[in-house]
């Protein structure tokens, strides 16, 4: 099994991570470097080359929450009954179509893949949302980690200033804020969901820069006799919380759109969602290893194709100008950009014109970092009601996400007794759409 | 969907028709009549020299104190309970502290929140009147048996035990969570990892296990008024991995197998009963639920009862409550009761469970036991020689993250003005203790609810470093707040010293004083905000963080 | 005089294979004409005992068809692809294909002299072309191209007064213009914000809009049809909802928000005699509502068997032709109807 494959097993035991070691080296110094001998040791390893290939690689997804219609974006059926009435147009990719909805996409297919092929089987938000989160059904007995925590987990810098999963949502419908599970805590979301701003980021007014820092230092001094005299992991946390804070604040300004010149702002677009890209791709620059823009709400049992016109423009604007800016500053290739929700879209059209949640057939991109741009991977039926070649799960979506990130998917954790692997059993990678 | 590999091992102790569980422990076992704090310290002291390990030194009064009254009230002591512990001299005053915390209004909070707790399985927001209901039992001193046949079977029509049915209720939409909550929670074993197959080493261990048990919970349905209700028929069908389908049998963990009673029914009559249930599940006017003779639910708690079969329950119930006093289970993890991942003291459990079920399923009893122990009362704290004995060998207390609501609450109590926290015995601190309870509710919601592998999150050292709830809340300086008391010291050793029984229950030790001299002398241009400053800081200490 | 609201009937339905998004009717004949949802357009004669559909030939529509006006022996229609197609009713071939818009064609409908087409587009336009030569005579441009969150907005009504001189279009915000078609100057604008639900937080999305507009009768009156404001944006979970302003004064005389038959309100006629109008919609299911003209009181209403998207009346205007999805329904309301109670119409209200 893929347990006894991996070459860096014994590294990948240790809970440290080899992005944040090689980093914490790098920061204390060459002496120190030579001289840690662990260092040197993992240098002349096979692993090298697959931390070098994990360095500052970054995930951004743009969840589609309350489950976007793969027919009005991905995989448009024009002229078909169930098609709706808008056109597939031609793309930048010969040999690839998708909805006149998403012009802009079009013209970017070549930094993009498709997959038209999921078949995720539950049709329900809640359980929908934690099979699409987590790359698994939901089970009573683990609570497993969703894929910011999972990529935090496995991208993150130990000594890292800014934060490493963020979650940005406002205050929409559907709003999941997802978690570490198993990862714990350290790995939870900074999660935004009634300000642009995280909670708690700024001083007090109340409080002056230097009494802020003085504090700190006190703090830290008081507590150094607890933790000296209780060395146990859960209590070095809360250190390392309190650590964190310092570097956290000083990321507010990531946050901060008005920061960037007004040419750059509108060249996202003025919508919030647009916006949040902006900062996503901020968050992004600076070493932020996921960042989920989570764009509500999909779910149009009625008038499916005015809010699909309506939220695929705010789409189509805002994910290529992020795909544009994050290729011109040269980040695109270390970028993952990801669109997918809890599920896809009927094929047949409802008396309100709508489209009902539908997970039997359904799309998710992939752009950027790892992705064989302009591939697409499985094809449903004529008339989009079954996958007919290629079906794939949401463990095989996450496995294929790994992949391009240079995460082994065959990797495993240990939960107490259990060994549990990173994507669910039997799911691998899709080849054709890596890079 | 067929695993390749199971992950989890599980081995059932399968016991067909054995003797009464007592009778079959008894003989070497401690006597029955052994006091149980003794028969704690004597299986702990056991294996310690089995394997030549010397136990921490007993915890420091002070710190007792602060343990135990987290562990008993929910909550930290006040300053004046623990000057007071302190200061006493009575040799017997640690059992009456015990006695005293156990008698006050705060234990029955602080038990229920625990249960709570544990059979919401981490998820927040129970309904209250789910939590009232466990805090009346509690108050009665109710058995944990017949809570358990409350929790099960409960009369949606008696007002006073429909809560109980909470249980069922919050779960009845999915089977499988009915199914290994119910195993995990009562009984100590999940069983989930049987669903997709047949364990792969353990020839006894069968899928027919895992749906064996959901066979108890398949004909529980929800009316449309939400009443948890029985349908009068339904079979679990399951699939082997080779694809064959199998209708389950009605089994208990233990093996033993219900057969429904052979009714003959006509076709018009089971028609009718189904009519009867759909009904249920679509009019909200149709009237009390029917309820078939047969019962299957019903039958588990008959069973996981009955003396010869009661020894999951048992076990599970001690393994549970000593878990949230020491911090992990005697067998670990809780739900892993099987043959492989045995108990590190197996004696003691048997000992325990057998005392369990011989006074009636008492919980308080074996809490009253447990924090009596020496065991309970070893420091957390390891400065001899040599290497300190591991966890599973309860040598050393464990640090344990307070739960949400103790922090809340600990948090709350730490920054009032200690003069107007005096009297926790008094008859109004009922009162008043309710009132903290709900107005703790809040901020307990933003701290995480502990699991394994706990870490604090940044959340929370972001909250207590920058949100103004934490700042104009806990650390303000008006006369019923801590600050306002010490504003009122005459010096800054009085100052410093109120602060540390207040918050972490203990004199400063003469480093942190000068620590705490220095700090308040360099903010002395604004003396008033040093005193924050300086409060806010043993706050946000690790300190009062952690039961130690 | 034979309409009587009161005797609404459903006298005969006709399932179609796809949505029916517009229908029109040769004169003196029970010859339907229908564009749907399979980009295609047919012809059913509900006067047949078995009515067939009979599918028109040549070059058609890429897209949903929208609007359908029968001018002498000719058919004209327009869709989502931006196109008008001119058809032979005998042959039942196309015979003129016009690239009018660039963007999708929402409605389209003649003047009652036979003489305008008017079309109205996403593109924001109205465009007036003549019937015989297929020429662009005006351009009517006034409606913004984005709502006021920064979407695309989006223009669907249009209609002619009784006397062909006027022309009122409504857009997805719920803004009115009244032309005048000669000129293609405008004439008045006139608000109906109710008819367009922005949710600034659970959803972040709109939906809504005037989907329906007509003159009355005398010209004085302009109505508008759409949907009243709705809680959960994902459903038509709203009260139908109509509203009428005395278009000259700017002034909104009656406002009818019916939350019995939820639901957009497709199309609205008002009769060339009888004072009463009627209109039909619906969210999943569907309604047709007869109301009093002077009152805006609600005289009859019916429930259909599917979401009404457009119907027409006879020359006795006693019946009526509707269809929607998958469904033709023939409704009829025959008989004498009783003078209408002597109810004081309501308080002009000025427009909001």
């Amino acid at each position: 099994m893929a347990r006894n494959d991996l070459p860096n097993r014994n590294l990948s035991q240790h809970d440290v991570s080899r992005r944040g070691f090689l980093g914490s080296a790098a920061l204390a110094g060459a002496a120190s470097f030579a001289a840690n001998m662990r260092v040197l040791d993992a240098l002349q390893t096979p692993t090298l080359a697959a931390e070098l290939k994990r360095q500052q690689k970054s995930v951004i997804l743009l969840w589609l929450a309350g489950g976007a219609s793969q027919l009005e974006t991905w995989d448009p059926k024009p002229g078909r009954i169930t098609g709706g009435p808008f056109r597939a147009i031609s793309t930048d990719i010969p040999s690839v179509q998708i909805s006149e909805l998403l012009p802009k996409m079009a013209q970017r297919m070549k930094t993009t893949a498709i997959i038209r092929s999921l078949n995720t089987r539950n049709g329900d938000h809640g359980g929908g949302t934690i099979l699409m989160e987590t790359g698994r059904a939901k089970e009573a007995a683990v609570d497993y980690p969703d894929l910011g925590a999972l990529i935090a987990r496995e991208l993150g810098r130990a000594d890292s200033q800014v934060p490493d999963y963020v979650s940005l949502y406002s205050e929409t419908e559907g709003r999941h804020k997802g978690g570490a599970g198993f990862l714990g805590a350290r790995y939870a979301p900074m999660f935004l969901s009634d300000s642009m701003i995280p909670p708690n980021i700024r001083r007090l007014d109340s409080i002056s820069e230097t009494d802020h820092t003085d504090r700190a230092a006190f703090q830290r001094l008081l507590a150094k006799q607890f933790q000296d005299r209780h060395p146990r992991s859960v209590v070095s946390s809360h250190g390392m919380a309190y650590e964190r804070v310092r570097g956290l604040m000083s990321s507010e300004t990531l946050f901060d759109v008005s920061q960037e010149p007004q040419s750059a702002r509108d060249f996202y677009g003025p919508t919030q969602f647009q916006e949040q890209c902006l900062i996503a791709r901020r968050l992004v620059e600076a070493g932020v290893p996921f960042v989920k823009v989570a764009r509500a709400w999909w779910d149009s049992h009625g008038q499916n194709f005015e809010t699909h016109r309506e939220l695929c423009a705010d789409l189509d604007q805002g994910m290529s100008a992020l795909l544009d800016d994050l290729g011109q500053r040269g980040l695109l290739e270390n970028t993952l950009v990801l669109t997918f929700g809890e599920f896809g879209r009927t094929p047949q059209i409802n008396p309100s014109l709508g489209r009902d949640h539908f997970a039997n057939a359904w799309s998710a991109s992939l752009s950027g970092c790892g992705i064989k741009g302009g591939a697409v991977y499985g094809k449903t039926d004529a008339d989009g009601h079954t996958v007919v070649e290629g079906e794939a799960k949401a463990g095989d979506l996450f496995a294929t996400i790994f992949s391009a990130v240079g995460i082994d998917p065959t990797k495993e954790y240990q939960v107490g007794a259990r060994p549990i692997p990173i994507v669910d059993f039997g799911c691998k990678a899709i080849p054709e759409i890596l890079a | 969907m067929l695993r390749q590999f199971c992950w989890m091992l599980m081995v059932m102790v399968v016991m067909h028709r054995c003797a009464d569980f007592a009778e079959l422990l008894s003989a070497e076992l401690l006597p029955a009549e052994t006091p149980v704090e003794q028969a704690i310290d004597h299986y702990i002291q056991l294996q310690l020299d089995t394997k030549q390990k010397q136990p921490a030194s007993l915890a420091d009064e002070s710190t007792l104190i602060r343990r135990t009254t987290l562990d008993l009230a929910g909550r930290i002591a006040t300053l004046s309970e623990a000057q007071a512990y302190v200061a006493a001299t009575e040799t017997d005053k640690r059992s009456k502290l015990i006695e005293r915390l156990m008698a006050s209004p705060d234990f029955a909070y602080h038990f229920r929140n625990s249960l709570e707790g544990l059979l919401s399985d981490g998820q927040r927001n129970s309904p209250g009147e789910w939590r009232e209901y466990l805090l009346k039992a509690i108050r009665e001193h109710r058995p944990w048996d017949q809570m358990f046949r409350e929790m099960m079977t409960g009369n949606e029509e008696d007002v006073a035990i429909k809560p109980a049915l909470t249980f069922l209720r919050s779960r009845a939409r999915d089977l499988d969570q009915l199914t290994n909550d119910t195993s995990s929670l009562f009984f100590g074993v999940n069983v989930s990892c049987a669903k997709c197959h047949d364990h792969p080493l353990v020839d006894d261990w069968k899928q027919e296990h895992y749906f064996g048990m959901s066979s108890f919970f398949q004909r529980i349905y929800l009316t449309k008024t939400n009443l948890v209700a029985e349908k009068f028929s339904g079979e679990v069908k399951y699939k082997t991995t080779k694809g064959e389908e199998k209708l389950a049998r009605i089994m208990f963990l233990t093996g033993t197998v219900v057969e429904p009673p052979a009714v003959a029914k006509t076709p018009e009559q089971i028609k009718e009963e189904n009519d009867a249930v759909h009904r249920q599940t679509q009019d909200d006017k149709a009237g009390p639920p029917p309820k078939p003779d047969f019962s299957p639910r019903a039958k588990l708690v008959e069973l996981a009862l009955q003396a010869d079969q009661n020894h999951f329950f048992a076990r599970n119930a001690v393994n549970r409550i000593w878990a949230l006093y020491f911090g992990r289970g005697l067998v670990h993890p809780l739900d892993q009761m099987h043959s492989a991942n045995p108990s590190t003291h197996p004696e003691l459990l048997d000992w325990l469970s057998r005392d369990l079920v011989a006074h009636q399923y008492d919980l308080q009893r074996l809490i009253r036991g447990i924090v009596s122990s020496q065991a309970y009362g070893r420091s957390s704290v390891w400065d001899s020689a040599g290497d300190p004995p591991g966890p599973e060998q309860f040598g050393l207390a464990l640090v344990r993250p307070l739960s949400s609501r103790q922090y809340s609450l600990s948090l709350r109590l730490a920054s009032l003005n200690p003069d107007t926290m005096t009297a926790t015995s008094a008859p109004e601190w009922v009162n008043r203790r309710d009132e903290f309870e709900r107005n703790s509710d809040d901020l307990a919601n933003q701290f995480e609810v502990p699991g394994e592998n706990f870490q604090i999150s940044v959340d929370e050292a972001l909250l207590f470093n920058n949100s103004a709830r934490m700042w104009d809340e806990f650390v303000r300086d008006d006369g019923g707040m801590l600050i306002g008391s010490l504003k009122q010291k005459a010096d800054q050793s009085a100052q410093i010293e109120t602060a540390f029984w207040a918050i972490l229950g203990r004199a400063a030790m003469p480093a942190e004083r000068s620590a705490c001299e220095d700090f308040l002398t360099q903010k002395a241009a604004n003396p008033v905000l040093g005193l924050r400053q300086f409060v806010w800081s043993l706050l946000a200490s690790p300190e009062l963080r952690f039961n130690h | 005089m034979s309409a009587d609201p009161l005797k609404l009937a459903i006298a005969k339905t006709i399932r179609l294979k796809s949505i029916g998004f517009c229908i029109a009717r040769l004169p003196q004949t029970e010859r339907l004409f229908i564009g749907g949802s399979d980009f295609k357009v047919y012809e059913i004669d509900a006067g047949l005992e078995k009515p067939e559909l009979i599918e028109f030939q040549g070059d058609g529509h890429q897209s949903y068809v929208m609007g359908s006006v029968v001018v002498g022996q000719q058919l004209i229609t327009g869709g989502y692809d931006g196109q008008l197609i001119w058809w032979d009713l005998e042959q039942r071939r196309s015979v003129r294909t016009l690239a009018a818009h660039d963007r999708w064609i929402r409605k389209m409908v003649v003047s009652p002299d036979g003489k305008r087409i008017a079309s109205v587009a996403d593109d924001m336009l109205c465009k007036v072309w003549d019937v015989e030569s297929g020429q662009l005579i005006h351009t009517l441009a006034g409606h913004k191209p984005e709502t006021p969150h920064h979407f695309p907005s989006m223009l669907y009504a249009v209609a002619f007064s009784p006397d062909s001189q006027s022309i009122v279009t409504g857009d997805r915000t719920g803004h009115l213009v009244v032309w005048d078609a000669a000129s293609g100057k405008s004439l008045a604008e006139l608000e109906a914000p109710v008819m367009y639900t922005w949710d600034p937080k659970q959803r972040r999305h709109s939906i809504g809009g005037i989907r329906s507009v007509s003159f009355s009768a005398d010209g004085q009156f302009v109505a508008a049809g759409g949907i009243g404001t709705i809680g959960n944006i994902d459903h038509l979970d709203g009260p139908s909802r109509v509203e009428i302003f005395n278009w000259r004064t700017q002034q909104r005389v009656h406002e009818i928000s019916d939350p019995g038959y939820k639901g957009l309100v497709e199309q609205i006629v008002f009769p060339r005699q009888g004072n009463w109008f009627a209109f039909a919609g619906g969210d999943n299911g569907g309604f047709v509502s007869f109301y009093d003209a002077s009152t805006g009181k609600l005289v009859h209403q019916l429930k259909m068997p599917m979401h009404v998207h457009g119907f027409v009346f006879n020359e006795s205007e006693d019946t009526l032709y509707a269809t929607g999805h998958d469904q033709v329904a023939v409704v009829t309301f025959k008989e004498a109807i009783p003078a209408p109670a002597a109810i004081p119409a309501e308080e002009p209200k000025p427009a909001s």
